[in-house]
């Protein structure tokens, strides 16, 4: 187990390395003058493109472009943000923290809620319940996450003056900026827990409903079809049966023998839904104006600053890769009957 | 009881939105800061923080582009032929930090933009005081070439240093004097740009800045000063002081040391969001005070229904900018791909197609000025009459406008060369920049219009991306395109010389030359003195008057600006020159 872990974690340079070849490749298929208007803000700086183009060598061809980029790398420098406007690495450790407010209030959610209906839903085969669960899952499923974005944005923030946008209120930033207030973590909510500010918890609480809620329903529908098809698997095996006729209770079946096995393909799952939670989070701080690395990246993609997206992808690549590893781990903590030579 | 501590919780979860407080101001617009730093910041949003934390020597009077007072300065002279000008400064200012303002502040920071010259920053525009629009470097590689000696370039950078060190000089600690390499009408409306605002040198030079002697100055040129500590730390002299600037949201407050006292708005937060689903949710739910809105459709469909929200407008207001259909004089290159075959025969145009005015006149009657200004801006918009703001001095509002009139442009087309163009028809190109929608209205109308002449008239409108646009439109092989111009600084030459003069920045694109025109544009920039301005703008008013006969230009109508905030706040106004539209220390809820 171990070896194959040292085996698993020595990829990771490698896909990061591909990762990066990628990007920079990409770039290279527009212009210098292309990628260089992409430096400007103003109609008057693109009179100076010329200039822009020796300033960051973009006339240089792949191998110089990326020997450039690397080079800083490997001194611990990933490079200045034309998007933050400053150095990459401070921009990660400051919206870093508010990515990962949003995504754990959010996992254990998508979590427990796909699980719960897709048990549901099995249980309840064929049934009326069961058909609108599955209806509910295809429209959550296919529903573009901006969609439900704007919706909550506009219906119940907008309209029913519910919850709120942002990570705290304008007003309480300022208080913030202007008064002393710790960030131990950079999470709000925790943050105005250790500093005995029990406003900044909740209004930060109230400002991770509505994302959290338009990550849930879009990420967990996912995991309900296939917790549900999973669990009607286990459901239809000899064990259960046997379970059954020795006289067991409904509910004993399903939660002490089949969910545990049902459980499996869910965590699986756990490594595309993380893909698609990090989509969605992109989206989702960007609609909600929530300054974390998702709205970064956004902005990163559409200016094409490179410096800023090959982070992104890099610090992605490395989540993804580090998940899926523990989800190979998981496997056999779920299921002992797994070895890994 | 549990049930109760959960409804409670989730009661305060719900709860409605907070309002921002009588003393604060929030603004939500739609895009970030590229920086702090007086001389890099060349963009508007950058620009809107950098106006209300430092100060320039005068500024622009309230909803008056053309009318200034005086801040930092209490008044000034020109002398020396319109070579010198000398400012005296207002005694007692200071700094964010505590410091002193004096001479040396003002010198220091207008040098550190001839020392520097970012090219991506406007402070080329002060580079009438050296003679030179470009960094020291760039301009020694112009002078000498690739291959200069190191002894040449050192030689070289030497005299620049020179020029930068005479060009502002202190008579004494509230005396400063600048001289010009050579008489600049517009010196003093340069001098209200940002570029100019006073940075506190003892604080600068503290933390890393250029220390203000020749000693260093090489480190610094052409410098990208994104990098530096005055990009996102400020100490001026504004009303207001910096207390965060954090990735795209800037955070102000009062200075308490203001000589101009203390604002009524304390705090000030200004932040980038660029889903305007969200800026509009926040301005109705009170959560912002102000919100940027893309145009009227917008204002119309949504923001209008909405309750406790004002949309300030006026027309009188008009954008400090003028929008154009260029027609090109002498188009170039090889194999044009926007001319066809390169000849009148019904495959294409020759190079100087448009020389003929009957060509120019009949397209301008081509243009549905009405639909831009009823549809496009849905009757919320500014007439053009000249390529001028239209409240600047030196703007005839009488010239008439040529507005949609097929058969006038059927008879100018009969007559165009001669009647071969009527004969044999033609086809061209026009661009526009991809994803503007004006400029793609405007070409498809165009389109719309020429084709329904003559079937034998063929007109394709090609999107090009920004830097392709604008590479075509700098190479003059674009025949006719829509093309915009910005005010860098509040002075009608700004846009008079780059539009109707042969050395015009615009009219160079299109090879138009008319040495009456160039002769009249020289002689307005010799009258500097204040009791000659008069003279100057009828100057400008008779171009103007000359260009709707001459026709080098068709200019179009643009959108009419306007503000949108809660209904509480008080004291808006619109002046075209500043950035934020009005200064945050006018207002009040």
């Amino acid at each position: 187990m171990l070896n194959y872990i040292i085996r698993r974690s020595l990829q990771i340079p490698m896909v990061l390395f591909v990762l990066s070849l990628i990007i920079v490749g990409l770039m290279q298929l527009l212009t210098p003058q292309q990628r260089a208007a992409a430096f400007v803000k103003s109609d008057k700086q693109i009179e100076h493109l010329d200039q822009i183009i020796k300033k960051y060598h973009l006339d240089e061809g792949f191998l110089v472009q990326y020997e450039l980029w690397a080079r800083e790398v490997l001194r611990g420098n990933l490079g200045f943000s034309r998007i933050s406007k400053e150095p990459v690495t401070t921009t990660i450790r400051k919206r870093l923290p508010a990515s990962m407010e949003l995504a754990l209030s959010a996992f254990i959610p998508i979590v427990l809620v796909g699980v719960w209906l897709g048990t549901i839903a099995a249980t309840h085969r064929d049934g009326i319940l069961d058909q609108a669960l599955r209806v509910v899952a295809i429209i959550g499923w296919s529903l573009p996450t901006f969609v439900m974005a704007i919706w909550l944005v506009a219906w119940v923030y907008g309209g029913l003056g519910w919850f709120g946008i942002g990570r705290l209120p304008n007003s309480m930033l300022i208080d913030l900026a202007t008064g002393h207030f710790h960030r131990y973590t950079g999470m709000y909510t925790l943050d105005g827990l250790l500093n005995g500010r029990w406003d900044v918890f909740f209004q930060a609480l109230k400002r991770l409903v509505l994302p959290a809620t338009a990550l849930v329903i879009v990420v967990s529908a996912g995991i309900m079809r296939v917790m549900r098809s999973s669990m009607l698997d286990e459901l239809g095996k000899d064990y259960v049966r046997t379970a059954r006729a020795k006289g067991l209770m409904q509910k004993a079946v399903i939660y002490k023998h089949a969910w545990r096995n049902a459980l499996i393909p869910v965590i699986t799952m756990a490594g595309p839904m993380l893909g698609r939670m990090i989509g969605g989070i992109v989206v989702i701080e960007l609609i909600f104006n929530f300054p974390g690395l998702g709205e970064w990246a956004a902005k990163a993609a559409l200016q094409l600053d490179m410096t800023t997206l090959l982070a992104f992808v890099m610090l992605i690549g490395l989540i993804m890769a580090s998940a899926n590893l523990l989800v190979d781990i998981a496997y056999v903590i779920v299921d002992p009957r797994i070895r890994y030579e | 009881m549990k049930r109760l501590i959960v409804l409670a919780f989730a009661l305060a979860l719900i709860g409605a939105a907070l309002a921002t407080p009588k003393d604060t101001y929030v603004f939500l617009q739609n895009s970030t800061f590229d920086s702090l730093d007086p001389v890099q910041a060349y963009d508007g949003a950058s620009i809107g923080v950098v106006e209300n934390v430092y100060e320039t020597l005068y500024t622009f009077k309230k909803g008056t582009p053309g009318e200034y007072t005086p801040t930092l300065a209490t008044s000034y002279e020109v002398t020396n032929n319109g070579l010198s000008y000398v400012y005296h400064l207002r005694k007692g200012v200071k700094f964010h930090s505590g410091n002193p303002m004096t001479c040396k502040d003002v010198k220091y920071s207008v040098q550190r933009n001839l020392v520097t010259m970012p090219g991506d920053s406007g402070a080329w525009i002060f580079g009438v005081l050296t003679g030179y629009g470009n960094d020291a470097m760039t301009e020694a590689k112009k002078a000498l070439g690739d291959n200069a000696s190191q002894a040449d370039i050192d030689k070289f950078l030497d005299a620049y240093w020179k020029k930068i060190e005479d060009a502002v000089v202190c008579d004494d600690m509230y005396t400063v004097r600048f001289n010009l390499s050579h008489p600049d009408v517009a010196f003093f409306a340069k001098m209200l740009f940002t570029g100019a605002a006073v940075v506190d040198s003892k604080w600068a030079i503290a933390h890393g800045a250029w220390s203000g002697t020749e000693k260093d100055w090489k480190d610094w040129i052409g410098v990208d000063l994104r990098t530096g500590y005055l990009h996102n730390h400020a100490s001026g002299t504004g009303p207001y002081k910096l207390v965060k600037w954090d990735g795209n949201t800037v955070i102000a407050e009062a200075f308490d040391g203001y000589w101009g006292g203390e604002p009524a708005i304390k705090k000030v937060l200004v932040q980038g969001v660029e889903e305007e689903a969200t800026r509009l949710e926040a301005l109705r739910r009170g959560d912002a005070d102000r919100v940027d809105v893309s145009n009227w459709a917008t204002i119309n469909a949504k923001v209008k229904q909405m309750s406790g929200v004002k949309v300030w407008s006026d027309s009188s207001w008009s954008p400090a900018s003028a929008h154009v259909v260029f027609f090109n004089f002498d188009v170039q290159g090889e194999n044009n791909p926007y001319t066809g075959s390169g000849k009148l025969d019904g495959n294409g145009i020759p190079h100087d197609f448009f020389t003929d005015i009957n060509v120019r006149k009949a397209f301008a009657y081509c243009i549905d000025q009405d639909a831009i200004f009823n549809d496009l801006f849905e009757g919320h918009g500014a007439w053009y009459t000249m390529a001028l703001p239209t409240t600047w001095p030196g703007y005839d509002p009488t010239i008439p406008i040529r507005k949609l009139d097929l058969d006038k442009a059927e008879e100018y087309f009969k007559k165009a060369w001669g009647g071969k163009v009527w004969d044999k028809g033609f086809k061209l190109t026009i661009t526009y920049n991809a994803g503007n929608t004006e400029r793609q209205t405007v070409a498809e109308m165009i389109k719309a219009n020429v084709e329904s002449l003559n079937p034998k008239f063929k007109i394709d409108v090609v999107p090009l991306q920004w830097s392709d646009y604008l590479k075509a439109a700098r190479a003059k092989s674009l025949p006719i395109w829509p093309l915009g111009w910005g005010a860098d600084y509040a002075d009608p030459d700004n846009f008079i010389h780059p539009f109707y003069h042969s050395e015009g920045s615009l009219a160079k694109r299109q090879s138009f030359k008319n040495p009456e025109f160039d002769k009249m544009i020289e002689y307005a920039r010799t009258l500097v003195k204040p009791e000659q301005q008069q003279e100057r703008y009828d100057i400008y008013k008779k171009i103007g008057r000359m260009a709707y006969d001459i026709l080098p230009n068709v200019p179009y109508p643009l959108q009419a600006p306007f503000i949108v905030t809660r209904d509480n706040l008080k004291g808006v106004y619109y002046n075209s020159m500043i950035s934020g539209d009005f200064y945050w220390k006018d207002i009040s809820k």
